[in-house]
């Protein structure tokens, strides 16, 4: 168990370090220059913009340039070339605002698609099943901004009601009208995020669910004459969650995405738009960093995701 | 089991709806709340980046620093300069010349410093006689004073052989040198002085035999730093601006003069990364009076200087370097690294005009609130709030809702908001035009005639019906259209396609079998580029290609991302044709532009338009302080640049505006008593001129409609 603590953790490091190489390179090595370089510009002489370049370090050579960023991001001393705030305080800050999204949509995701994955599972072939394969099809295939589009004029010209934001513009209400008034914000931004979800998870839950429900201890459980609902719920999806588990911890990495499109079209200050924005200004500073530390929870994430699996399954012993 | 399965989510998503009820409807936020008639709610697409006027390059945080900062000057109606912070002002110049004894004048010989200040007075007397302009420059002055030899030593740092930082010491011993106060400026005095003086008066001057450099090694450069330091003849405008008195910032401290002095040397330190800073170079010094008079000497004639002083002006006391060191103390920063760019300043601004910063959130919306002690009045509205929305359909529908009031409308929706009476929209022309630019060191662009014909081929005005919606109009040239630099006198190229197919006929290309333009054997063959990402752009370069190719000419395209476009293309020069737009300032400065001097690698002259008289013209509108000259100069380089044709010079956009109609202008008399008048754009087109004197009624006042 340790040496394979240890082995695992000097991989991650080692594979860390080669992202962190190939992630600088690929974005030094595009064309373009950071926002605040506007060659076209008539009041930009040659001089200011090298200053500039000086400033930003873009004079030296490459690798110098990648020790004095990962130096700076390990010091925490790293600061947005756009408006000279630290790099961490801003990742933070959209963290926050991108959290209960995730959280949200994440929570929507498998609450809802193991009743609906599972139920189709038992009922195999009927219309039931049918239909949520239709339906399940249909989300994955629609755009999510065409989707967005749809539910935000759809909810505006019914009820009448803001949706855009994190919060109604210029509330002043507190207490439980303010948390309710955020929840509602929440509510149509996490739904779409779900939607995409739980038309795949439900798949997934029906096919595992179908592969199971064909073992032979299942149908043993039938033949004793257990009642159908233990069967299916007790027997059988107990062993058809064990991929699950390790999908935990493949969530993780999502903490750091967020979503460029719907929180462009719900005006939510999340991690996605900011990552945009800084990509079209060339901020490299913002945008390695977000790069790197989703780096880092992609690794975490799956060693959380062997753990997790040599836990519930006594099979796998390392 | 089976249960639990299906009730928690039942449960959870009961949960959610149920917000429902506990948020406010679009009716309670607007009709329902009497505060929202005095908030002013602006929507944007992108958020600002840095809220202080020297660093800041984009257009949102201009649009926050318009309303929080205040310069000394900024433009009326009639796009004349107006006072702000400073009631007026004066422009005047100083002239210096040396002595030179080794040269004689005409009539008189060799004079001494006093022979010479007696000659001058005496031509002043006599002037009468003279030749018009000379006799005017001669009035022009005001007084002459001597100034004695004098012995100064300066250094500069070179470079050495090893491209180490050299020291150079470079002593002058220079001779007595007359002062010459002028009551305007006058571009052309030592040129009218020079018929007085001898022709090569000026010019015979030699600076460097009075200099002595040390080390030795850099006496090559003797004639460069005598250049320099030792100039035969120097024109230095002066303006002496006369400031407000009992101004105020936000936190009450008092404005005074040496906020203007701050803030100049706060855009010259270079440790700020101003992008301003060329604006202010050519200034020498910046003097401060008396608390209530700057003066601002220049080194040069710049006459776009003026218009930099719309500048807004940052508090002293806040930014000096006592204050950032302190704030660098305090967030625990390296004091010696600490400058403008870090500082807090940057995120909750404070200057001293109409509107005071309350908060920032990022990414969500700025708030400002009207400050009671503006020097002109409180703006009637409370607040104005910059909202960041950035989806153009949810902004539309906000403001639908009410709970935006105007945003980034685009021509399709003034069409259909047009209609509606609860709306009123403003349309005018923009400050940019969309052009095809040729790459006149190739073939077979070095014809005038065969960029004529290009331009002749191109139906502009279907492009501005069918691309544009008709939101624009054609430009021949590249002033402002709404200026009077702009000559109106000039005929946009018409479309003749015969007419081209004759012109390119006389430079040698004719059809050959193929139907294809060629000369010597050779096809008329080239590729036109643009950049990603602009569709009106995309739009123009299809139909170039298919007129083009209607006349005979094989046009290739190519549809480059932006940086590419720019950094392998435009920069290094290598192109034949592109399309692509210039966004222009008021001023006439051309110079970066269509000097020949600006043709190199990543300079803005790319298409290499080179044209004596037009060089001689973009120098002289530079240096003229006199409008009507300006516009004189302007009208004729406009000629020129109309005839060359380096550019087919397309169309100039319009923007548009829509704003509920119960949006006006409100003014108060002395006795209290409140009129109300419709919101009109001024003749240039600004329908925001007016803005701290806008408010929103409650309902739309009928009387005003029609």
């Amino acid at each position: 168990m340790g040496a394979f603590l240890a082995r695992s953790a000097i991989q991650k490091f080692i594979t860390l370090f080669f992202v962190s190489i190939i992630s600088f390179l690929i974005i030094h090595l595009a064309p373009g220059e950071p926002s605040q370089i506007d060659p076209l510009n008539p009041k930009f002489t040659q001089e200011v913009l090298e200053r500039f370049r000086k400033e930003f370090h873009l004079d030296k050579p490459l690798h110098v340039q990648y020790l004095y960023f990962y130096r700076d991001l390990l010091t925490g001393k790293s600061v947005s070339w756009k408006d000279n705030r630290p790099v961490l305080r801003k990742i933070y800050e959209r963290f926050l605002n991108s959290l209960p999204l995730f959280i949200l949509g994440t929570l929507i995701t498998w609450t809802l698609s193991f009743p609906v994955g599972i139920h189709a599972a038992i009922r195999r072939g009927s219309f039931y099943d049918r239909s949520t394969t239709f339906l399940a099809y249909l989300l994955i295939s629609i755009p999510s901004f065409f989707f967005a589009y749809m539910l935000i004029i759809f909810v505006v010209t019914h009820f009448h009601v803001p949706v855009i934001g994190m919060e109604t513009f210029g509330i002043s209400s507190k207490g439980w009208h303010f948390l309710m008034d955020r929840v509602w914000h929440l509510l149509l931004p996490s739904v779409l995020f779900a939607a995409g979800g739980i038309a795949v998870l439900s798949r997934y839950v029906r096919n595992q669910m179908l592969e199971v429900e064909g073992q032979d201890y299942v149908r043993t459980a039938k033949a004793k004459g257990l009642p159908p609902d233990k069967v299916h719920y007790k027997h059988a999806l107990r062993n058809a969650l064990l991929p699950f588990v390790t999908m935990f911890g493949l969530i993780l990495p999502g903490l750091l995405g967020g979503s460029i499109i719907i929180e462009s079209i719900f005006s939510w200050p999340g991690m996605g738009r900011m990552a945009y924005e800084a990509i079209l200004a060339r901020d490299y500073p913002l945008i390695l960093s977000v790069n790197f530390i989703s780096a880092i929870l992609v690794l975490v994430g799956t060693f959380i995701s062997d753990l997790l699996y040599m836990v519930v399954d006594p099979r796998i012993r390392l | 089991m089976r249960r639990i399965l299906i009730a928690v989510p039942t449960l959870f998503i009961l949960f959610l709806l149920q917000s429902y009820l506990w948020v406010p409807t679009y009716e309670e936020q607007t009709r329902g709340n009497p505060e929202r008639l005095g908030e002013y709610i602006e929507g944007s697409i992108g958020d600002a980046q840095i809220l202080n006027p020297i660093l800041s390059a984009d257009s949102a945080s201009s649009a926050i620093e318009s309303k929080v900062f205040e310069g000394l000057i900024d433009r009326d109606e009639d796009l004349n300069f107006r006072g702000r912070l400073a009631t007026h002002w004066e422009i005047f110049e100083e002239a210096y010349f040396y002595l030179n004894d080794r040269a004689s004048i005409p009539n008189v010989g060799k004079a001494n410093f006093n022979g010479t200040i007696r000659f001058l007075r005496d031509a002043i007397r006599s002037r009468r006689d003279r030749d018009d302009r000379v006799s005017r420059s001669l009035s022009n002055i005001e007084k002459i004073e001597a100034l004695p030899a004098r012995i100064f030593e300066v250094s500069k740092q070179e470079k050495g052989a090893g491209r180490e930082a050299v020291e150079v010491r470079i002593r002058a011993e220079a001779p007595p040198r007359i002062r010459l106060i002028l009551r305007n400026v006058d571009q052309d005095l030592f040129d009218h002085l020079s018929t007085l003086l001898g022709r090569d008066y000026f010019s015979s001057f030699d600076g460097a035999r009075f200099i002595q450099v040390h080390p030795d090694a850099f006496s090559g450069k003797r004639s460069s730093y005598a250049q320099e330091f030792l100039p035969a003849t120097e024109h230095n405008p002066v303006i002496v601006f006369h400031l407000r008195p009992n101004v105020k910032f936000h936190d009450g401290h008092d404005f005074d003069a040496e906020d203007v002095k701050f803030t100049y040397e706060a855009i010259m330190n270079q440790r700020n990364l101003s992008p301003r800073e060329s604006d202010y170079k050519p200034i020498k010094t910046v003097e401060v009076i008396d608390p209530l008079t700057v003066r601002i000497v220049y080194k040069e004639l710049y006459s776009p200087a003026l218009s930099t002083w719309g500048m807004g002006i940052l508090p002293a006391h806040l930014l000096n370097s006592g204050a950032l060191r302190e704030e660098a103390r305090r967030r625990g920063r390296d004091p010696d690294k600490f400058t403008l760019r870090q500082s807090e300043f940057s995120r909750r601004p404070l200057g001293c005009g109409p509107f005071r910063f309350r908060e920032w959130r990022s990414d969500q919306y700025i708030v400002l609130e009207h400050f009671e002690d503006y020097w002109e009045g409180s703006p009637n509205y409370k607040r104005y709030t910059f909202r960041i929305v950035p989806d153009l359909l949810t902004q539309e529908m906000e403001f639908y809702a009410g709970t935006v009031d105007s945003y980034g409308v685009q021509p399709h929706q003034v069409a259909r908001l047009g209609k509606d009476p609860t709306y009123q929209s403003f349309s005018g022309l923009s400050f940019g035009y969309t052009y095809i630019g040729y790459n006149m060191r190739r073939e077979p662009f070095k014809d005038r005639r065969v960029r004529k014909a290009l331009g002749m081929a191109i139906d502009v005005d279907k492009i501005i019906k069918y691309v544009l919606y008709g939101q624009g109009e054609r430009i021949t040239g590249p002033f402002v259209k709404q200026t009077d630099y702009y000559n109106h006198a000039i005929d946009p190229l018409p479309y003749d396609p015969e007419g081209a197919l004759r012109l390119l006929a006389e430079v040698g290309w004719n059809k050959g079998p193929e139907g294809w333009l060629e000369r010597d054997g050779k096809r008329l063959q080239f590729t036109l580029i643009t950049n990603q990402g602009n569709n009106l752009r995309k739009a123009i370069l299809s139909i170039a290609q298919d007129s083009w190719k209607n006349i005979g000419i094989d046009v290739r395209t190519d549809v480059l991302e932006w940086a590419v476009f720019i950094q392998e293309r435009v920069n290094k020069l290598d192109f034949d044709a592109l399309i692509l737009g210039w966004a222009m300032g008021i001023e006439p400065d051309l110079y970066q532009i269509w000097h020949s001097s600006q043709t190199g690698p990543n300079q803005l002259n790319f298409v290499a338009f080179r044209n004596d008289e037009a060089d001689d013209l973009i120098i002289k509108i530079r240096q003229e302080y006199d409008h009507d000259r300006q516009v004189q100069y302007c009208r004729r380089l406009h000629e020129i640049i109309a005839k060359e044709q380096p550019y087919t010079f397309l169309y100039v956009g319009k923007w548009t505006a829509v704003l509920d109609k119960r949006i006006v202008i409100m003014d108060v008399d002395p006795d209290g008593q409140k009129r109300y008048s419709p919101i009109k754009p001024t003749k240039t087109g600004n329908y925001t001129f007016y803005f701290n004197k806008w408010i929103k009624l409650e309902v739309p006042r009928i009387a005003m409609e029609g």
